[in-house]
């Protein structure tokens, strides 16, 4: 792999590129679905090739091969350098790239590699755990299981010197069953995700998926639509890290920076919550969806502080990012496949925990939401604005927990969110997701403990 | 280049059949695109990227499986057909499954698919294209302080499908997308819009139109206020209905959806489940659709399928699979991603008849009421609840426009969007494969604060 990313590279400053990287990725994946007992698909795929960046004073150029040739690397890499040296012309912000130079090579070690498993014994595990939500109660009409495991090997290479080869295995499964009760059709969607081999499928939480997205099916056919309003809420672990993700963390991606698209842009080094408030992007936790050693540029990652005591202290960067804003890179950059430039992008995104019991918090807040899990969320930086979706919650009264509510949905602006936080709980933990942004979905991971925001509008029927 | 491809297919055919496998198929995917991107009013980079892969089906008895590699290489190809076959012997056996489709006889002519000039365009073309649209949103933003985003996509496509029942069909196609994105600020108030086009046909592309209409709505969003919580009318501009239509209704009437009891209208065929003004038909021969074909993802003649004819739900968006469990019409829904998929169902070109009157006619005649112009949001599709944010909105009070919204949701159940869609704007565009007007929705709740 050497050898040809350096041929694309000496390729690319042949003909007047100033910088240049390139990734080599080979991938393979698996991914099975059982719907109702019975085999709906059963994929396996390679991807193998090369991405190609070039660069010079302020242009950039990408390319792709899967011509894995060193005749094939060079063409790539010359066709890329001349192509960045022709938007050169039509640049109007010139600027240079620095980086620091990374050699090593991470071996990531399961117990049990997917590639020693057959496709047998994956099919009965799905089935395990289709069987499981299938049976749980006669008014379960429709269950789906999808197992999905990747095993990939990236190795990434830059005209600075850096030489990069790490490798990583994610197991995921998903549940999703249907319940029925009468013309009321409700539907719960359940994952696991962290990072391993086939190992982590024995696990307890994946050995009992199936009966978790079961119950909570069945539970919601006694669920109301929530009346929309103002309300004080709590939001639980797994909604809390969907929140910060969607309502903070896109915001911090460096790229706006130079785009001028966030409306955290004046913000860095000033206050933006309360002061108990801590958020974080941390790739070095051991063992999770979002960890990995070194980032699609070639870059050892770090723990990344987004906000600590209230203040915006920190960004995700790129190599690109760190050079114009005269910051420290931190192994942000990532991108779904060799297909793709390197973007900044979160990892494990989280808010730190608090001193307050769970019990302590409902109590004080006597009347209000308790919101949990999440369907979905999405945001605009560049307007401030941004939503998430509860997969369902809990009507509080006289601090106790009461009628169950579905889908319920908070809207808000990035500046006005962190401050409405006035009680953040000591618990901790995290859920399984995957980030879109830019057409590039990458797999990550975000959590919190609960924690209590005061007066947010909430949508309803 | 195209006659190999298709050699390529069936040669795939003849290896995953060696290894066992009772039926075939093998969808060859090839396309090139050509992009350049556009930050802070400047073109910052280009990208050129080529990709080509395949895609093998194997059936024995009636398991299935599936496996894509991202190149056209001999051992890779081998070892996609292997891995086929293996998972359809390791499969669960589906007892609904028949059989993946028969050839029927010659494919329908369809026009507008391919034009030479995208396949051509050069760099420098595509480059102007570009900043005729940027230097559009400039004019308009005159002396605002702003930060343009923009992109460029032309890629040519060339796809094959064959299969052991006689099914082989090869296309080209063409498209171009070019959009831009300013961002605004007025004081502390910043906001955005976007405006776009998707198109196979270059002469369609109007630069200028793309970067005055962006600028123009940013201007309008900024200023958002809340207002009071309500039931109100809402106007959803045509972007706005090719999210909750051509989404959140097009995705319930995937007869895979409705089959599995996932969907919010199950057993509503033959059904007045809308009103009488909405009709909509899926048109996979449109004329230069976006999603226009000859033959689907399987290589079944594509067709006109009536959906909604005066508020009846006349018929579901069929596969071969969900087609022959039923025992009706393969109504040629199937699609994929590309190679690297397995068939599932969409719809092609999602045609929803137009009314009359333009946007502004809307709003005099519903006098008070909200315009949803975009949202991100789909239902939840199994009990339709659509809980939505108005990514861009306007609030309007005696038929005039007040000022934008912020922090604002409609809450509403599909059936009631479908139900209370009695006014139907003249002001068609095509947004994607959705084509739309404006949709009057009678009433929904409108949460703000």
């Amino acid at each position: 792999m050497e050898d040809l990313a350096q041929a694309a590279i000496d390729a690319a400053l042949d003909v007047g590129a100033t910088f240049a990287d390139v990734r080599i990725e080979n991938t393979v994946t698996t991914i099975i679905e059982i719907t109702d007992g019975v085999s709906k698909d059963s994929l396996a795929s390679r991807l193998k090739g090369a991405g190609i960046r070039a660069f010079i004073d302020g242009a950039w150029a990408f390319a792709q091969t899967t011509d894995l040739t060193t005749g094939g690397m060079r063409e790539t890499g010359e066709s890329v350098g001349k192509l960045a040296l022709a938007t050169k012309t039509k640049v109007a912000e010139k600027f240079e790239m620095e980086g620091p130079v990374f050699k090593d090579r991470v071996r990531f070690k399961v117990k049990v590699p997917f590639a020693d498993v057959t496709f047998e014994e994956k099919m009965a595990y799905v089935k395990m755990i289709n069987d499981q939500a299938r049976s749980f109660d006669k008014r379960i009409v429709n269950t789906r299981t999808v197992y999905g495991d990747l095993w990939t090997e990236r190795y990434t290479a830059n005209s600075f010197g850096t030489s990069v080869w790490m490798e990583n295995s994610l197991p995921r499964v998903i549940s999703v069953s249907t319940a029925k009760d009468g013309s009321s059709r409700q539907r719960s969607f359940k994952s696991f995700g962290i990072r391993g081999g086939f190992e982590v499928y024995s696990l307890e939480r994946p050995q009992n998926l199936g009966e978790e997205s079961a119950r909570n099916a069945i539970d919601l056919l006694s669920s109301v639509a929530a009346k929309g309003g103002t309300y004080d809420v709590i939001v639980d672990p797994v909604l809390n890290g969907v929140m910060v993700h969607e309502a903070f963390g896109h915001a911090c991606e460096a790229d706006n920076w130079p785009a001028h698209t966030t409306v955290l842009e004046d913000k860095l080094g000033k206050m933006v919550g309360p002061g108990h408030l801590n958020l974080s992007d941390d790739p070095t936790m051991e063992g999770q969806r979002g960890t990995y050693e070194f980032d699609w540029e070639g870059t050892k990652t770090k723990k990344r502080l987004l906000v600590k005591g209230g203040i915006l202290r920190e960004l995700l960067h790129t190599l690109e990012t760190a050079s114009r804003l005269g910051m420290e890179p931190n192994g942000a950059g990532r991108a779904q496949s060799f297909m793709f430039e390197p973007l900044p992008r979160m990892s494990n995104t989280m808010m730190e925990p608090g001193d307050w019991d769970v019990d302590e918090l409902m109590q004080d807040m006597g009347t209000g939401m308790l919101l949990c899990n999440f369907n979905y969320g999405y945001t605009e930086p560049s307007k401030g604005q941004f939503m998430f979706q509860a997969s369902h919650g809990y009507l509080i009264e006289n601090g106790e927990i009461g009628q169950m509510v579905r889908d319920v949905s908070l809207a808000g602006q990035i500046l006005d969110i962190l401050p409405k936080i006035d009680a953040v709980a000591k618990d901790f933990e995290m859920e399984a997701g995957t980030c879109r942004k830019d057409g590039q979905m990458v797999p990550d991971n975000s959590g919190g403990p609960h924690a209590r925001i005061r007066q947010v509008p909430v949508g309803g029927m | 280049m195209e006659s190999q491809l298709l050699d390529l297919a069936e040669s795939a055919i003849k290896k995953a059949e060696a290894l066992g496998a009772e039926q075939a198929e093998v969808y060859i995917g090839s396309s090139k695109s050509f992009s350049i991107d556009v930050q802070n009013n400047a073109i910052k980079s280009a990208r050129n990227k080529r990709d080509a892969g395949c895609g093998i089906r194997s059936v024995i008895g009636k398991g299935i499986g599936f496996a894509y590699v991202t190149t056209l290489q001999d051992e890779d190809i081998s070892e996609a057909a292997e891995k086929s076959v293996r998972l359809a012997r390791s499969s669960i056996e589906d007892p609904d499954f028949e059989s993946l489709p028969r050839s029927g006889g010659r494919y329908p002519t369809v026009s507008g698919l391919f034009d030479e000039k995208i396949n051509q365009l050069s760099s420098e073309e595509a480059a102007s294209l570009i900043l005729r649209a940027v230097d559009a949103t400039k004019n308009e933003l005159s002396e605002m302080k702003m930060a343009i985003e923009a992109r460029l996509i032309a890629s040519s496509d060339f796809r094959a499908i064959v299969n052991s029942l006689g099914i082989a069909g090869s296309a080209r196609g063409t498209t171009l997308w070019l959009y831009t994105y300013p961002t605004v600020k007025e004081g502390t108030d910043q906001t955005s819009s976007y405006e776009f086009q998707l198109t196979r046909n270059l002469s369609e592309i109007d630069p200028e139109w793309i970067g005055y209409t962006s600028a123009h709505n940013a201007i309008g969003n900024l200023g958002g206020k809340i207002i009071k919580s309500d039931d109100l009318p809402v106007i959803l501009a045509p972007l706005a209905v090719g999210t909750i239509i051509g989404q959140g209704f097009a995705g319930a009437v995937n007869a895979e959806e409705v089959q599995y009891g996932r969907s919010y209208i199950a057993d509503a065929i033959g059904e007045e489940i809308a009103s009488d003004k909405l009709e909509i038909v899926d048109d996979g021969l449109l004329p230069g659709g976006l999603g226009t074909r000859a033959f689907d993802c399987e290589g079944v003649s594509s067709q006109r399928t009536e959906v909604l004819v005066e508020g009846v739900l006349k018929g579901l968006l069929h596969n071969s699979y969900t087609a022959n469990k039923e025992h009706v019409e393969n109504t040629a829904n199937a699609s994929r991603p590309s190679y690297a998929g397995t068939p599932s169902i969409s719809s092609s070109n999602f045609v929803i008849s137009e009314g009359k009157g333009s946007l502004d006619d809307l709003v005099e005649e519903t006098e008070r009421g909200i315009i949803c112009r975009n949202t991100g949001d789909r239902p939840n599709m199994t009990t339709g609840d659509l809980s939505a944010m108005v990514m861009e909105g306007l609030y309007f009070e005696n038929g005039e426009i007040q000022h934008s919204l912020k922090n604002t949701l409609i809450g509403i159940n599909m059936r009631d969007v479908l139900l209370r869609a009695t006014r139907i704007g003249g002001d068609t565009r095509s947004i994607g494969s959705v084509i739309a007007p404006s949709i009057v929705i009678e009433s929904a709740k409108i949460t703000s604060g």
